[in-house]
């Protein structure tokens, strides 16, 4: 080899390395000439729950329990004006990127870009979809939305419309991508069924959204939902799908139907040919991913007809499961149903929880899945295997004719329950012994176990439901949960509270008898009385809460933040959450009695950062000390303690996130409800407070 | 002529006082005063099976996405405030996608099965359809 050439060898392998190094390693951010990706590690929020973990988790710390009561509202944006009508009911969590705030907001479902410094305007978008927002099953401005970008200048918007549209965006300008599905737009009730391969009509098929599409590199996963009611009419709907795209230009990669057709492992368990005529079992909450391993997780929801499945015998696979798919293919990798034969309107709520942990000395990838029911139901999220055992144990029968339900249900054994899922004699009202005396006596009307999953009943004149604890509200709902990575510690609000009266009315049953729904199975938008459906139920209090004075029937605490430690599968802490509602702490019935804090009813989700747990109270209150309004709290990630509060004119409706921008930390959260309408609030430390950096943190 | 006028200011004086006392003294009437009545509440039980109770539940309980219309959360927004908050909100706002269809007897019916099922008492006069007769009548959660 001649000598020249003997010299440049090394020289050349250096450089090709070099390349190589540039090419293969896209996710390396500040590198010149490399693809640059936002990340919570930058102080960003690009994603509803801060990443594709599930996590709800940033490393910020300039925000702690030494300054947090010293937070003051840097800048509040309020939603009156983006649509039609004033909105009470802001669900969404805004992302940062780039020191841009993006947020959904207004009853017309609109896109906005803020200056995440002041909350400025930069850009708005909204889309009037006429008739098929109106009648669409999930109306006002959702959860959130998604952000794509390639590393490189473009960059995206990604969100789900009312009436059930894939609208990218252009982040810096707010206008549609053209070469984007067609002109920015996939309409995502193309190629969605009913029955064996009914398509549905555009305008009025029941299929929708609030919840934010999943976006893992060049892939945009998009769930479904149908409408929310648990006295549904109609055994027939539209069946629920997931589908991935490709981000560039819309087009579609993978599908995967979450009720298996004939031929398709799973299809057995709908029985006398349900799996045609059922509907729903969509995945109407937020998903997660683990991007190495290439899969995705999809929390499946329940299946037509919440509360009463004579029309769908079987165990309905995959209605209220977790189901791990291939990222690329779609393909099923594995399941866990959590309830089999779902009629408690049990839906896997919150994104699944992406954990890294160490167990018996080991490393393990585990995925966890809260739920309603209270339990954290924890897997190797490769495998689908229970870390802790999950038997199958046996569980009340159903006397509703045509019911069959399930002889048993799994019951996690590890870790224990973050909330209640039934009511425990231990747990019945105690604050004085003549409150007790009424609340048993009240019960005696009811079917009442010490046991979750108790069915319904007709009532007959004596017995008037079954008693079951969490099962529409939750425990968690769609808030969802959240973690911190750095110590594989699960946290969570939860309504620890909610004791309903299940039941099935005798007119109901009527509507839904499996010999009634037979001879005629439509779905809603063929019915004659659509968009004027009636329900069913009483028409007065029940006689469960009867002579309690507005009480709730159960002991405190009404509401909890709970933590997991998922390296031991135990409790870490569970404290009560939000200040005593007005109605117990005035109550009447309780004049002269020192009740200590009770927390409060309601679901909100939360934000974990360097140090604490942040979320705000569910409830209005108007404790003495200060004006009627609701607390945001900050507890100690580690103990529980509350470390600081600042006050809100209005309840927390949406998860918060938090973010920096030129060295200050800010939290947004939405609130609103009752009479106050809805707005995203945005606090930080003032700005004399803060210590001089001249690097950002 | 000094005398007499200040006479009439002494006269002008005490009326005025004596119309503030009586205003005064009239009690704001609220949701303990028996301000629906019964066969309203019915009307409105039935108008709330066919436009609330799809979402909000039987009786007002709750449903997944729908908040109770009875119970503490709902007691705690509406207390201090009014009547015609609670008309006004429902008749801006409800039921999604279709507001504004309902009149305004209708939403009179409605909120006074609402009240109903919070238990207040009924009385001998239907609840107005007046918003700003309403904003009159104040919600208390207890009964002052």
């Amino acid at each position: 080899m001649p000598r020249t050439v003997s010299h440049h060898v090394p020289a050349l392998l250096l450089l090709a390395a070099f390349v190589a190094v540039l090419q293969f390693s896209p996710r390396v951010s500040g590198q010149t000439g490399g693809p640059v990706f936002p990340s919570t590690d930058n102080g960003e929020w690009p994603h509803y729950s801060g990443d594709v973990k599930g996590s709800r988790y940033t490393p910020l710390d300039q925000i702690d329990a030494t300054n947090f009561n010293k937070l003051e509202v840097a800048w509040r944006l309020k939603t009156d004006n983006l649509g039609p009508r004033l909105e009470f009911k802001l669900e969404g969590t805004p992302l940062m990127v780039k020191d841009v705030i993006y947020a959904v907001g207004g009853t017309r479902r609109a896109v906005v870009a803020l200056d995440a410094r002041t909350g400025e305007q930069k850009w708005v978008y909204s889309l009037d979809e006429g008739r098929r927002a109106e009648v669409a099953p999930r109306k006002l401005s959702g959860r959130g939305l998604s952000y794509w970008t390639d590393g490189r200048g473009d960059e995206r918007i990604v969100f789900v419309t009312i009436g059930y549209r894939l609208v990218e965006l252009n982040a810096k300008t707010g206008d549609p991508i053209p070469s984007f599905g067609k002109n920015g737009m996939i309409d995502l009730k193309e190629g969605v069924v009913y029955m064996k391969d009914k398509r549905i009509p555009l305008e009025t098929g029941e299929i929708g959204t609030h919840s934010t599409p999943l976006v893992v590199k060049d892939t945009i996963i998009v769930q479904s939902s149908m409408a929310e009611g648990l006295r549904y009419e109609f055994s027939v709907n539209a069946k629920g799908l997931v589908r991935a795209f490709d981000a560039r230009t819309g087009k579609q990669i993978w599908r995967f139907n979450t009720i298996p057709y004939p031929g398709e492992p799973g299809n057995e368990t709908w029985e006398n040919g349900s799996w045609e005529w059922t509907g729903n079992v969509g995945v109407w909450t937020e998903m997660s991913a683990d991007p190495e391993a290439g899969l995705v997780y999809l929390p499946v929801e329940s299946p037509t007809i919440d509360i009463y499945g004579g029309n769908r015998p079987g165990e309905n696979l995959y209605a209220e499961s977790l189901v791990a798919v291939d990222l690329k293919t779609g393909k099923k990798k594995w399941h866990f149903q959590f309830v089999h034969h779902p009629i408690w309107d049990y839906d896997t709520v919150g994104a699944p929880l992406i954990v890294d942990a160490t167990i018996d000395g080991k490393p393990r990838k585990l995925v966890a899945q809260a739920s309603k029911q209270g339990w954290l139901y924890v897997f190797d999220r490769l495998t689908g295997e229970p870390i802790w055992p999950m038997p199958e144990r046996p569980v009340p029968q159903s006397n509703v004719p045509g019911e069959k339900t399930s002889p048993t249900q799994p019951f996690p054994s590890k870790p224990p329950a973050y909330s209640r899922n039934f009511l425990a004699t231990d747990d019945v009202i105690d604050f004085t012994p003549a409150l007790r005396a009424q609340a048993l006596e009240n019960l005696k009307k009811y079917h009442w176990e010490q046991t979750p999953f108790v069915p319904a009943v007709i009532p007959d004149g004596k017995i008037f439901g079954a008693i079951n604890v969490a099962n529409t509200m939750g425990g968690v709902n769609w808030p969802g949960s959240g973690f911190d990575p750095e110590t594989a510690t699960f946290y969570t609000q939860a309504y620890n509270s909610q004791v309903s009266a299940t039941a099935i009315s005798a007119d109901y049953f009527k509507v839904v008898d499996p010999a009634v729904q037979a001879k005629h199975r439509i779905p809603i938008w063929e019915s004659e009385h659509f968009g004027k459906e009636e329900s069913f139920g009483s028409r007065g209090p029940t006689p469960l809460t009867e002579g309690l004075g507005g009480l709730p029937i159960v002991k405190p605490p009404y509401g909890v933040i709970s933590a997991i430690d998922l390296n031991q599968g135990t409790l870490a802490f569970q404290v009560p959450h939000g200040d005593t509602p007005d109605a117990v702490r005035n109550s009447p019935l309780l004049k002269g009695l020192d009740i200590p804090k009770t927390g409060q009813q309601g679901i909100v989700g939360i934000v974990v950062t360097k140090s604490l747990v942040i979320v705000g109270d569910p409830m209005l209150t108007a404790p003495p000390g200060r004006p009627r309004g609701a607390m945001l709290r900050a507890y100690d990630k580690k103990t529980g303690a509350e470390v600081g509060a600042v006050w809100m004119p209005a309840p927390q409706s949406g998860n918060p996130m938090t973010y920096m921008v030129d060295g200050r930390q800010y939290i947004i959260v939405a609130i609103g409800g009752g009479t106050y309408s809805s707005e995203y609030i945005a606090f930080a430390i003032p700005q004399s407070e803060l210590k001089r950096t001249t690097d950002r943190e | 002529m000094c005398d007499r006028s200040i006479l009439v200011c002494c006269v002008a004086v005490w009326g005025l006082s004596s119309v503030e006392f009586v205003l005064r003294a009239q009690p704001t009437p609220s949701v303990w005063d028996g301000v629906y009545t019964e066969p309203q509440a019915a009307r409105g039980a039935t108008l709330y099976e066919k436009e609330c109770g799809q979402c909000h539940g039987p009786g007002g309980t709750g449903g997944g996405m729908a908040p109770a219309l009875v119970g503490p959360s709902f007691s705690a927004n509406y207390d201090g405030q009014t009547v015609g908050d609670l008309f006004d909100r429902n008749r801006t706002t409800m039921p999604p996608g279709k507001e504004g269809q309902l009149n305004g007897q209708e939403n009179a019916d409605i909120t006074a099965y609402v009240l109903k099922v919070n238990q207040f008492p009924a009385g001998q006069g239907e609840l107005p359809s007046q918003g700003m007769v309403l904003k009159g009548i104040q919600y208390l959660a207890f009964k002052p």
